[in-house]
């Protein structure tokens, strides 16, 4: 029996050992004084130095910071909009409108990218900076209405009468309760939105335009022409923007009373589909 | 008796191909609690939604003291609701749920202080405005729900079902408590249950409604000891309903014998339906009786025994203090005061 205990210990350390050991190596070797990967040189901040001062990189933070937080508030505003108005339906509808909001999630994101350069040229936009931006608005939707909708489900129905029969107007009754009873699931939603922004690569390569680039696109031109240790720097950087993104969204959920019912979609829905 | 408040006018509600409520005609004077009572599907929510201005009725007229008031909405009635399941605010505090109604009204803050104080007072929540609405028990936020919708000061107050919820200890309480806060701040309660009881212990008027008609509208007594027809009888307290035949005034005859009676002024002969309530079957000694039965089963119900006795070919639902044993052969009496004579199948405005 204790045999058997330690035995599945090990396998776990193992299956942790082999999802996570080439994160660590990434890390470890960002603080590498020496520039080749055979060896350690010793402890240096310098790479992070580096990265900071290269423009480049510095201006691909910006657009993905701005491209982030301008595309899930778009997405917030459109997609709070749309899960009020399916959350209202009847049962038939809600359930086809709700799979049609699923869809683009379980996308391959090649295919999504693809089709929006299409629909892009075809519209005769131009690729860059907006683009990308509609691109971004496009896939967060559906992550912010399947935040919201439990939210909304969930709720009373006659808050939004019992506001009105106190005297609030139809839409201050809206503002004042409804808004306020689901912000919650706005909140996860637009951490959502901005997380997957962030994390974006294929959908970005393909609906952008030349100068325009997120730090995936840059990290990705800066590869093909050899690891560099500042890429190392980088990339750590941002896997830990996401990680810390993402706990403050399961934190949030196991706050909630019903932490696992309103626990958006696996936050790594769509990455799995990739 | 105080005047007329609001008046519902021919009111027909139609949802798909289902008539919710037939030509309802209602009046409710002012300072008056009335409740409707029903079973659930007989229009009474519908009534009470169309009164708030939450639906819109498809045909037919609200007035409030004269004034139509069909299509304002909710925000411009002055009548406030407490709802089936409170509907709090979770995102405000106590304090501020009662307050809401207030702050729309931009009424000054030293004002909101005062009359929030008062009804949190009023409803035994004194101390209870910073604590958040989650962290009451059913009751508590059942006061906060009341509070809120009072401190409005509105004309007329609904309350749908609001005892549903509760235990029935604390259901009793909130019952006189409630007529004592409609008593004392001299509000318009219009009450919806299907509970008979609640209706009867808290009314001045009882309307029991069926099917989206409206079967009698009475003094709880009135409701009570006079039931307009079969259905009323049945849904008030427990009863005896037998077919009879109104030989002539003051005489009736059911199960099989002539009956003395208090009722008049049927046609000779026509088929009638009487009521007797279970308690007034009185189980008496050989002889003096009117029918003879024999006990079929007999429930212990706390005050009282609950026994099913057949005679006549009726199965007659009796109440005693005094149990008999099943198989006991006995004699009942019914005395004129007990029978209730009513015609068939009638319901009010019809």
């Amino acid at each position: 029996m204790k045999l058997w205990k330690r035995l599945s210990y090990a396998y776990s350390v193992l299956i942790f050992l082999f999802l996570y050991a080439p994160i660590v190596v990434m890390i470890v070797y960002s603080f590498n004084a020496e520039k080749s990967r055979a060896k350690w040189g010793g402890f240096t901040l310098k790479w992070y130095r580096e990265l900071f001062s290269n423009s480049d990189i510095m201006e691909a933070l910006i657009t993905t910071l701005t491209i982030a937080l301008l595309s899930s508030i778009i997405a917030l505003i459109i997609g709070t909009a749309a899960a009020v108005g399916i959350a209202n339906l009847r049962k038939g509808p809600r359930k086809w409108l709700m799979n049609i909001t699923y869809l683009p999630m379980l996308n391959a994101d090649i295919v999504t990218g693809v089709s929006l350069l299409l629909i892009f040229s075809l519209m005769g936009i131009e690729l860059g900076y907006v683009s990308l931006l509609l691109a971004h608005v496009t896939f967060n939707i559906p992550y912010v209405i399947l935040s919201i909708m439990p939210k909304l489900r969930q709720l009373d129905p006659h808050l939004y009468e019992a506001a009105q029969d106190l005297g609030a107007p139809p839409v201050l009754a809206f503002f004042k309760v409804v808004l306020p009873e689901i912000s919650p699931g706005i909140v996860t939603g637009f951490l959502l939105a901005f997380t997957m922004s962030i994390d974006d690569f294929v959908i970005s390569f393909f609906t952008t335009g030349s100068g325009v680039s997120t730090l995936a696109i840059e990290i990705y031109s800066m590869a093909r022409r050899g690891i560099k240790p500042e890429i190392n720097a980088l990339s750590a950087i941002m896997f830990l923007v996401v990680l810390a993104l993402l706990l403050v969204i399961n934190l949030r959920g196991g706050k909630d009373k019903k932490g696992a019912e309103n626990r958006p979609v696996s936050v790594r829905a769509r990455s799995s589909a990739r | 008796m105080s005047k007329e408040l609001i008046r519902l006018k021919d009111i027909v509600m139609t949802i798909g191909d289902n008539e919710v409520l037939k030509k309802m005609n209602l009046y409710i004077r002012d300072r008056e609690f009335l409740t409707m009572l029903g079973p659930s599907g007989c229009g009474k929510t519908t009534t009470l939604r169309i009164i708030g201005g939450f639906a819109t009725p498809t045909a037919g007229q609200l007035l409030f003291e004269d004034r139509d008031i069909t299509k304002v909405p909710p925000h411009k009635r002055p009548i406030n609701t407490v709802f089936q399941k409170y509907a709090l605010f979770t995102h405000l505090n106590v304090y501020e749920n009662v307050a809401f109604g207030l702050r729309l009204k931009k009424v000054q803050e030293n004002e909101v202080k005062k009359r929030v104080g008062e009804m949190l007072e009023m409803v035994n929540l004194g101390n209870y405005g910073e604590r958040t609405v989650s962290s009451l028990s059913g009751g508590e936020q059942q006061r906060v729900a009341i509070a809120r919708a009072l401190v409005n000061h509105p004309r007329i107050l609904l309350l749908d079902e609001p005892l549903g919820a509760l235990d029935l200890k604390l259901r009793k309480e909130m019952q006189l408590e409630l007529k004592k806060i409609q008593q004392h701040l001299g509000i318009t309660f219009i009450y919806v249950t299907h509970d008979q009881e609640e209706a009867l212990t808290m009314s001045d008027t009882v309307v029991v409604m069926n099917k989206g008609r409206i079967q009698q509208i009475g003094t709880p007594i009135d409701i009570y000891n006079e039931p307009k027809n079969a259905f009323v009888a049945d849904f008030i307290g427990e009863s005896n309903i037998i077919p009879a035949v109104m030989e002539k005034d003051y005489y009736v005859r059911f199960a099989d014998r002539g009956f003395e009676c208090l009722d008049a002024g049927f046609a000779p002969n026509e088929d009638v339906e009487v009521v007797v309530r279970p308690e007034d079957i009185k189980v008496v000694d050989e002889q003096k009786g009117q029918l003879r039965g024999v006990v079929e089963s007999t429930i212990f119900k706390g005050v009282h025994y609950e026994m099913v006795i057949r005679a006549n070919g009726f199965a007659w639902l009796v109440q005693s203090t005094k149990a008999e044993e099943v198989g006991q052969e006995v004699s009942l009496l019914i005395t004129p005061n007990d029978i209730h004579v009513m015609r068939k199948g009638v319901a009010e405005h019809e």
